[in-house]
C-alpha cells in the first residue's frame, strides 16, 4: 500500500513547541496534508506516555490508532472526502552530550520501538541516566552507541536513526559536536544502523556525496514543531501498511519500499552556505576555499556552513548516486506557496483561510503539491497559484542560499509577476 | 603518563630508610605512591609482603586495580587496605586472645545508634549523638586513659550481639599487640614496607598502631598534604604530620611540588588563600601547565539565583543544549563545547544547599548526581554502587568533603559567604582553619574554570541568612578574579553594577 510517513515530529511536552501537538490535533492535520503515518514524538516522556497509552490503540503490527472517542476534530471537521486511516509510531529523539575521542559530542538520535513494553523498558533505563521529565526530547550524557545498544536491547524491531546529520550543533556529522565518520560515532554497533535522517539542512543529493553514507538509505521528517509542519518533510512508502512493512523497506537493502522522499530545499537553511551576514557576503564553499577563509570585503573569518561541511567529508563530486539512492521531491508547504503568490507572511490569516478552502475541494496538500492536475487547481485557486505549484514541480524556483545565520530564500515568483496577477485571484 | 618527574623519581627510588612525602594537589601523588610501592617491591624476599594503607575503601580497591597490572606471578605481596580492614583481618585471625567470637561482626553506624538509644531510652537523638562521639572519641583518642562508664556500657551491648563497631577494629588491635608481643612480632615480621595514604588525616589510635607495627627493619613510608586535612573534626590530628620526623628516626622529607592540574590563575588563587594560613607547611606549587584559566566571581541576589547562574553556565559551558540556545545569541556559536557533562562539578559546604540546585538541574533537564559518598571511610565493606550506569556523564554535585582526591575541568563552588565558609552556622563549631583548608581543596580540583559563586540572600533549615562575603575570597588577589556581571533579568543589572566594589 502506498502511503506518506513523517516520523519524526513532537509532543506538546517538548520545549518551544505548540500547544496543538496533541493526538487529536495531529490526526487532523495529519489528514489535511495526506500523511497516514506519524511518529507520536516523544514516546518515553512520562507524561506523554500516559496520554499515549490512554488514547491510542493497537492497530496494525506496531501501528497505533487514536480511539474513536478522541477523534472528535476530525471526526466534525473533516470531509469525508479528506478522511483516512491515520496510525502512530512510537518514537522519540535524545539528545546525546558527551564525550568521546576526547571531545565534547553533541549528537540527536531518533529511536523506534514497536509496541508499548519496548517503549517502557526504554523509558526505564533512560530515567536512572538523567531527567526524562523535563522535556519531550530529554538531555542525556549517554553515549549514541551505549544509547543504541539499549534501544537494541529493548526489541528485536526497535532501532535508531542519526537525527538531521548535517545540522553544525546536534547531529552525527555536525561539524561543531558531531563526528568525521558515522562509525567513530556508533563504534561496535554502527552495522545496526540502516537509515539517515537528512533533515531540513541537507538533501539526498549532498548525502550521496559520501561513501561512508552508501550502507544507509535517506529518510526525511518534519521535525515539526506545531501540527501546520506536519509533512514538511515525509517518506514515501509502497510496502506492508505496519512498522515491520517500514522496518524492512528501511533495513533491507534489496527491498524497494521507501519510494521515495519530499524534501525542503536545504538553501533555506541559515547556515547552508559560508559567509558574512554583517558584510552581507555570501560564498560557495569553494570560493571561501580560495579566500583562505576570510571574508573579501573585510577580512575577518568567515562563519562556515552545512555545504563546507559536506565538501569536507564527501569522497564524490556533486551528482553522484549512492547505491540505496531513492527518488526525491524538493518541494515547497502549499501555505508558503500561496503567502508568496499573494505578498503576505505563510501564518496570515488570508493564507490558512485559503489553504483550507483548497484542501476541502480538491484533497489533502500532499496530492495538491504532487498529483493534482494544474488544470484543475487553476480552477479552484487561480492561475498565480496553480503556475506556483507547477514551478515547484518543475524546480523552476529562484534559489538564494542562507549563510551565517541569515535565511536562504526560495522565490518562486517576480514581484512583477505577483503584482500582475493580483486582479485574477479567485476571493474565498 | 608512566614517566617522572625529578622529584617523583627522587621519591620513588629513595632508599634511605622512613620517608614522608609531602604532595600537594595534582603533583601525582597516587602515580607517585605506586610506583615506589612497585619499586619497593623488586628488593622483597618470596615470604616478605607490602602493606598500604588507604584512607577510604575506594582508594584501596583503586590502588590494587593499579598495583595489578605489574606482571608480578605473585600479587599477594601487596596487601592494600584501610586501617579498618586490616585490623579487621588481624582480629578475625587472632579472636580468641581477645575473648571474641569467631564469627563476630562490625556493626554499622545505625545499629550502634539503635544499641546506645535503647540503653537511655529517654534521651534525644542530639543526646545520643553526642554521646557516640564522646565514645568515638574515647577509643580513638583517649583508649589509655580509664574506660568511662559510658563506653563500658556500650561496649556491653555490642557483645552482647556479637559485635564490634568502627573504632573498635583499631582499638582491639591495639590492646592485641599491647598484651601479646610475640603476635606483634608475628605480623610485623611479615611486612617489610608499610606504606600510608593521606597522611594527614591519621588520628591519635592509628599513629599509636603505626608506631607499634614499624620497628626493627620494617620500612615506612607516608604520603600526604597537611594543607588538604579536612577531617579534624572527626579525630583527625595533622600535628603528627609534623611530627614524622620525630616519630620514626632517621626519616627524610621529599616534596612534590609542579602541578600538573590546575591552570594557572586557578593555582595561584588557591595558593594565596592558604598563604594567609595561620600554619602554612609546603612552598608554592608550580603550575606546569601554560594556560591562564578562568578565576569567576559572581554574586547572585539569591540562593535560587545562584541555582540558576549555575545551570546557564553550565548550559554555556556544554555549548548549548538546545537550536534555541544557539539561535538566540545566548551562546557564542564560535565557541566549542569545551566541556561535557562528566567534567563539571558543583561544591557546596552543607548537602542542605544541594536543594536549591537540584530544582534548578531538574528545570533544565541537564543530568546530574548527588554524590551521597560521605559514609564511604566508616564501612569495612565496599561501598554500594550509587549508579547502574556509570558510563552516561552527569554534572556532579557534593560537598566539598566528598570532592577530595577528585579532578574536574569546570568547578563552581557555591554558598562563598562568612558561616558557611567558614562555617559558624547554627550551632556548628568549626575550626576556621580547617574550614580554610577545605575551602582550598575545593579550589584545587578544578583544571581550567573555577566559579566562586555567593548568594546575599539564602534559605536554609528554615531560616533565612544574610551573609557577608567569604573572608578566604579576600585573601585572593584581584587580578585573577573575573567578575560575572551579565544578567538573564534586565532590572538586575544597575544592581551588579554598584557591586563592582568587591
Amino acid at each position: 500500500m502506498k502511503f506518506y510517513a513523517d516520523l519524526h515530529i513532537h509532543s506538546h511536552f517538548s520545549r518551544a513547541t505548540s500547544k496543538n501537538l496533541n493526538l487529536e490535533e495531529l490526526s487532523y492535520w495529519a489528514q489535511l496534508k495526506g500523511i497516514q503515518v506519524i511518529s507520536t514524538g516523544d514516546c518515553i516522556h512520562p507524561g506523554w506516555l500516559k496520554e499515549l497509552e490512554k488514547k491510542l490503540e493497537p492497530a496494525e503490527e506496531g501501528f497505533f490508532k487514536l480511539k474513536n472517542e478522541y477523534d472528535t476534530l476530525s471526526q466534525t471537521q473533516l470531509p469525508s472526502a479528506l478522511r483516512r486511516d491515520i496510525r502512530f509510531v512510537l518514537t522519540t529523539e535524545i539528545s546525546n552530550i558527551y564525550k568521546r575521542l576526547d571531545k565534547v559530542r553533541k549528537v540527536h538520535n531518533v529511536i523506534f520501538m514497536p509496541h508499548f513494553e519496548a517503549a517502557k523498558k526504554v523509558q526505564d533505563h533512560l530515567n536512572r541516566i538523567g531527567n526524562i521529565r523535563s522535556d519531550g526530547r530529554p538531555i542525556l550524557g549517554l553515549d549514541s552507541r551505549d544509547l543504541l545498544q539499549i534501544v537494541l536491547e529493548s526489541d528485536p524491531l526497535s532501532f535508531l536513526v542519526p537525527a538531521h546529520i548535517w545540522t553544525p550543533w546536534f547531529s552525527a556529522l555536525g561539524s561543531r559536536g558531531g563526528f568525521d565518520k558515522m562509525s567513530d560515532c556508533y563504534g561496535d554497533l554502527t552495522k545496526h544502523i540502516f537509515a539517515v535522517e537528512t533533515g531540513l539542512s541537507s538533501d539526498p543529493l549532498m548525502n550521496w556525496r559520501l561513501s561512508q553514507l552508501d550502507d544507509y538509505v535517506m529518510i526525511s521528517n518534519s521535525d515539526a514543531h506545531s501540527a501546520q509542519k506536519l509533512g514538511r518533510e515525509a517518506n514515501i512508502f509502497d510496502t506492508d501498511f505496519s512498522y515491520p512493512g517500514i522496518y524492512n523497506a528501511l533495513k533491507d537493502k534489496k527491498n524497494k519500499g521507501l519510494l521515495g522522499t519530499i524534501e525542503f530545499y536545504p538553501e533555506e537553511g541559515k547556515y547552508h552556505y559560508d559567509g558574512h551576514r554583517n558584510c552581507s557576503m555570501r560564498l560557495h564553499p569553494k570560493e571561501t576555499i580560495e579566500n583562505h577563509g576570510l571574508c573579501p570585503k573585510c577580512g575577518k573569518k568567515v562563519t562556515v556552513g552545512v555545504m563546507a561541511r559536506v565538501e569536507e567529508l564527501a569522497d564524490h563530486e556533486e551528482g553522484r548516486k549512492s547505491p540505496r539512492a531513492r527518488p526525491y521531491y524538493s518541494l515547497i508547504p502549499l501555505p508558503e506557496i500561496i503567502a508568496e503568490a499573494r505578498g503576505v507572511g505563510p501564518n496570515s490569516q488570508n493564507v490558512q483561510t485559503t489553504f483550507q478552502e483548497m484542501v476541502r475541494r480538491l484533497g489533502n496538500e500532499m496530492f495538491i503539491l504532487q498529483d493534482a492536475p494544474v488544470d484543475m487547481i487553476k480552477k479552484s485557486a487561480g492561475s498565480l497559484i496553480a503556475e506556483g505549484i507547477r514551478r515547484v514541480r518543475n524546480k523552476e524556483v529562484h534559489i538564494a542560499a542562507g549563510y551565517d545565520g541569515e535565511y536562504g530564500q526560495i522565490k518562486i515568483f517576480t514581484d512583477q509577476e505577483r503584482e500582475r496577477n493580483a486582479d485574477q485571484m479567485v476571493l474565498f | 603518563m608512566n614517566s617522572l618527574n625529578h622529584f617523583q623519581n627522587e621519591a620513588v627510588h629513595y632508599q634511605g630508610g622512613h620517608l614522608l612525602i609531602v604532595a600537594g594537589p595534582g603533583t601525582g601523588k597516587t602515580h607517585t605512591l605506586t610506583h615506589r610501592i612497585k619499586q619497593s617491591a623488586k628488593g622483597l624476599k618470596s615470604t616478605e609482603k607490602i602493606l598500604a594503607i588507604t584512607f577510604t575503601n575506594k582508594a584501596a580497591e583503586e590502588m590494587k586495580e593499579r598495583l595489578k597490572l605489574d606482571d608480578d606471578p605473585a600479587p599477594s605481596r601487596f596487601v592494600v587496605g584501610t586501617f579498618h580492614q586490616f585490623c579487621l583481618d588481624i582480629l578475625k585471625t587472632y579472636s580468641d586472645k581477645l575473648n571474641l567470637s569467631k564469627d563476630f561482626r562490625v556493626a554499622e553506624p545505625e545499629e550502634v545508634y539503635s544499641l546506645v538509644k535503647n540503653i537511655w531510652p529517654d534521651k534525644t537523638r542530639k543526646e545520643v549523638n553526642r554521646l557516640l562521639d564522646e565514645i568515638s572519641r574515647w577509643k580513638s583518642a583517649e583508649f589509655d586513659t580509664k574506660m568511662p562508664e559510658v563506653v563500658i556500657l556500650c561496649n556491653q551491648k555490642l557483645r552482647e550481639v556479637h559485635c564490634l563497631d568502627f573504632d573498635d577494629l583499631l582499638f582491639f588491635a591495639w590492646q592485641l599487640f599491647n598484651q601479646n608481643k610475640n603476635i606483634l612480632g608475628e605480623v610485623t615480621s611479615q611486612y617489610k614496607f608499610i606504606f600510608v595514604d593521606e597522611y594527614q588525616d591519621i588520628n591519635c589510635i592509628q599513629h599509636v598502631l603505626l608506631k607499634i607495627l614499624v620497628q626493627n627493619e620494617v620500612c615506612l613510608t607516608a604520603i600526604g598534604d597537611p594543607n588538604q586535612a579536612i577531617y579534624g573534626f572527626r579525630g583527625s590530628n595533622v600535628a603528627f604530620f609534623k611530627s614524622f620526623q620525630n616519630d620514626f628516626k632517621g626519616a627524610k622529607v621529599l616534596r612534590l611540588s609542579e602541578n600538573y592540574r590546575s591552570f594557572k590563575n586557578i593555582l595561584s588563587a588557591s595558593s594565596q588563600v592558604m598563604a594567609n594560613a595561620q600554619e602554612r607547611h609546603v612552598p608554592e606549587l608550580t603550575a606546569k601547565l601554560f594556560e591562564e584559566g578562568r578565576l569567576i566571581m559572581k554574586e547572585c541576589p539569591t540562593d535560587k539565583a545562584e541555582a540558576e547562574f549555575v545551570v546557564h553556565n553550565i548550559e554555556k559551558m556544554i555549548g548549548g543544549t538546545s537550536m534555541f540556545s544557539q539561535d538566540s545569541g545566548r551562546v557564542e556559536t564560535d565557541k566549542e563545547g569545551e566541556a561535557s557533562f562528566g567534567d563539571i562539578a558543583v561544591l557546596y559546604r552543607l548537602k542542605a544547599q544541594s536543594f536549591c540546585l537540584k530544582e534548578a538541574f531538574e528545570r533544565s533537564g541537564i543530568p546530574y548526581y548527588i554524590s551521597g559518598q560521605k559514609m564511604d571511610e566508616d564501612t569495612v565493606c565496599p561501598p554500594r554502587a550509587e549508579d547502574l550506569d556509570r558510563d552516561a556523564e552527569k554534572v556532579s554535585l557534593m560537598t566539598l568533603h566528598a570532592a577530595k582526591g577528585l579532578e574536574f575541568s569546570v568547578v563552581f563552588i557555591v554558598g562563598c559567604e562568612e558561616g558557611l565558609l567558614p562555617l559558624s552556622l547554627l550551632e556548628w563549631e568549626s575550626d576556621k582553619e580547617e574550614e580554610r583548608r577545605l575551602f582550598y581543596v575545593g579550589m584545587t580540583r578544578a583544571k581550567t574554570h573555577l566559579y566562586l559563586v555567593r548568594a546575599k540572600t539564602r534559605r536554609l533549615f528554615g531560616k533565612i541568612y544574610h551573609l557577608q562575603e567569604s573572608p578566604f575570597l579576600h585573601d585572593i588577589e584581584e587580578d585573577l578574579k573575573v567578575y560575572e556581571k551579565t544578567d538573564f533579568k534586565k532590572n538586575q543589572k544597575k544592581n551588579d553594577e554598584q557591586m563592582t566594589l568587591f
